[in-house]
């Protein structure tokens, strides 16, 4: 427990040393690129996990592995004590594993509620046979996904929108909404690929404070991938800085802010680049 | 009166055809060129059973969409856990079609291939249709409002955040694809029982795209925009019948006008509801006055940019 003490958040709460999420040596290669190359990331439970680096550095990629859009070559994902690598998205998502995306992907046309909604009844509780003849089971059972959506929403404060389409929200609410949706499943683990992109300063700060509160009230593993130095360093106790598909670095904030590994990927790269420029 | 009466029935058995596709198009965006194939499925066997066998009608019928659900699973199961969509799925279903057709063609044996199955007794009225027509047109409004119809609409919006919401993708679509056959099913016992005879030539991929013109003329997501469709689209020609040889140029034109000015179909993404009807008469009364939060309405741009459903 003590190894996430240099964290703000309220640690005695929720981080336990229960392992939730661990990757054994997972690889990926695309042709003659190994996008990813034997990580191995370990979360636990009430974990908030940063996980950081230059572009192209395989973040996303190790989203896709674990929640089965990519197959691994090579390499274990072990969730809850399965095996999950090369599962189906959705076996994966059912299983407790929910995600947002870099580029945010709602259902446009459908209305605030009935994209929290979809969360809630991935996997219907009736037959198709009740749904037909609108049996009171059915109706039952809509009428409670409904109650619950409403509830998913007040927590985040959607709630006044929860009739209007999801493609005409502002975008600021449109993150908040694809976060709502994927706590909608009940995960157990929740990874966040970029929610703070676009944001500005002061629309960062309210989103630290919105997601520190998510994570403290459901005691919710979380892996944060995030381009926002300030929001990842504010936030994650424990970091792992990726480059080139490897695991570079891992630490509390302090450690990762002073280690030369990572201070090199980040600004050699810059240099190399300038040079580059130079020469033509 | 019996000139009417058969556009009615005719009407009625495109109807219960078409909201079986506006379940695997409108709501499940999967474009399907090969309906008529089911047609064809649903009314042999009706054919079959009820005059061959001398199965009663009513059975028949149940047969006829039972025959054609279980034959969509043959072509659906392997199209669709190779995760084809858009213009491929579309493609391979023109394939099943056109397979069909031309195994009925060739199939002399009891229904007596190209030459034509005669002998089948006048059973469908237009009480039937009717009656079926709002049976069907029930069923279809709950499956679309229950959480199978909502998994369905978010496999067309998003189909990748769908599967990672934890929608078993293949297996809805498996849903939407055999629903849609068993109305084409029936549809096709129905139309066999009023023609009198079954000719493989019926059920030409023309018929199919007719099924599918009327769901995307009618409207994406909406059940009443298909319905009032595929009614005006037996209607329409017989309507123009005056224009003679002008009639076919004119029914491409409103296609095209159609496709310019509402590429959602006439009711994409709505349906006319009685409250729709109070709130348009509230409107037409009140002098424009908004009902409901400004943010109800959709921008116009997205319905045109993810009405594609692929």
């Amino acid at each position: 427990m003590d190894k996430i003490a240099t964290g703000g958040i309220a640690k005695d709460e929720t981080a336990t040393d229960e392992i939730i999420l661990q990757t054994r040596d997972l690889s990926v290669q695309f042709g003659g690129l190994k996008a990813v190359n034997r990580v191995n990331l370990t979360v636990t439970r009430g974990d908030l996990l940063g996980l950081i680096g230059p572009n192209g550095a395989g973040k996303t990629t190790i989203f896709n592995l674990i929640t089965g859009s990519l197959v691994p070559t090579e390499g274990e994902i072990i969730f809850r004590g399965h095996q999950i690598g090369g599962k189906r998205p959705d076996v994966i998502a059912r299983m407790g594993i929910s995600r947002t995306f870099q580029n945010i992907r709602l259902f446009p046309q459908m209305s605030v509620l009935e994209n929290v909604a979809i969360g809630l009844h991935a996997a219907p509780k009736y037959t198709v046979l009740e749904a037909l003849f609108r049996l009171p089971r059915a109706v039952r059972s809509d009428r409670e996904v409904n109650r619950k959506a409403m509830e998913h929403l007040e927590r985040v404060g959607l709630a006044e929108y929860h009739d209007a389409k999801a493609g005409s929200l502002p975008y600021g609410l449109q993150r908040k909404l694809e976060i709502a949706r994927a706590m909608a499943t009940s995960p157990q683990l929740l990874l966040l690929d970029e929610p703070a992109a676009g944001m500005n300063n002061e629309e960062c700060q309210s989103f630290i404070a919105f997601l520190r509160q998510l994570h403290r009230e459901t005691g919710l593993s979380i892996v944060l991938i995030e381009h926002h130095m300030n929001v990842v360093m504010d936030l994650c106790p424990r970091i792992y800085v990726l480059n080139l598909g490897e695991v570079l670095a891992e630490g509390d904030p302090r450690e990762i802010q002073r280690n030369p590994a990572v201070i090199r990927a980040y600004l050699g790269e810059r240099r190399r680049t300038a040079r580059a420029g130079d020469r033509a | 009166m019996g000139y009417l009466n058969s556009i009615f029935i005719l009407g009625g058995i495109n109807v219960l055809a078409v909201v079986g596709v506006a379940v695997l198009t409108g709501y499940t965006g999967l474009f399907t060129i090969g309906h008529a194939a089911f047609m064809a499925i649903g009314g042999y066997t009706a054919a079959v059973l009820v005059v061959k066998l001398n199965q009663p009608f009513w059975l028949g019928l149940v047969a006829a969409g039972f025959a054609a659900a279980l034959s969509s699973l043959i072509v659906g199961y392997p199209t669709l856990r190779s995760k084809l969509k858009g213009d491929y799925f579309a493609i391979a279903m023109l394939g099943f079609g056109e397979a069909v057709r031309l195994l009925l063609n060739n199939t002399y044996k009891v229904i007596n291939g190209a030459i034509g199955f005669t002998g089948i007794p006048l059973y469908t009225t237009s009480l039937l249709v009717l009656a079926l027509d709002i049976v069907g047109i029930w069923l279809i409004r709950n499956f679309v409002i229950s959480q199978y119809g909502k998994n369905c609409v978010a496999i067309r919006e998003q189909e990748v955040a769908a599967e990672l919401m934890g929608i078993d993708v293949m297996k809805t679509k498996l849903w939407a694809l055999a629903i849609s056959a068993f109305y084409a099913g029936v549809a096709g016992g129905l139309f066999g029982f009023y023609m009198t005879y079954l000719v493989p030539s019926m059920f030409t991929s023309s018929k199919s795209s007719d099924l599918l013109a009327a769901v995307v003329f009618g409207g994406i997501n909406s059940l009443t925009g298909p319905v009032l469709a595929a009614f005006l689209l037996v209607a329409l020609p017989e309507l123009l019948r005056f224009l003679y040889v002008w009639r076919l140029v004119i029914y491409g034109l409103l296609f095209v006008i159609i496709m310019i000015f509402r590429p959602q179909g006439l009711l994409g993404y709505r349906d006319i509801s009685w409250a729709s009807l109070k709130r348009f008469a509230g409107r037409l009364g009140g002098g424009g006055r908004r009902s409901g939060p400004g943010l109800k309405s959709p921008p116009p741009a997205r319905v045109a940019a993810s009405g594609g459903g692929r």
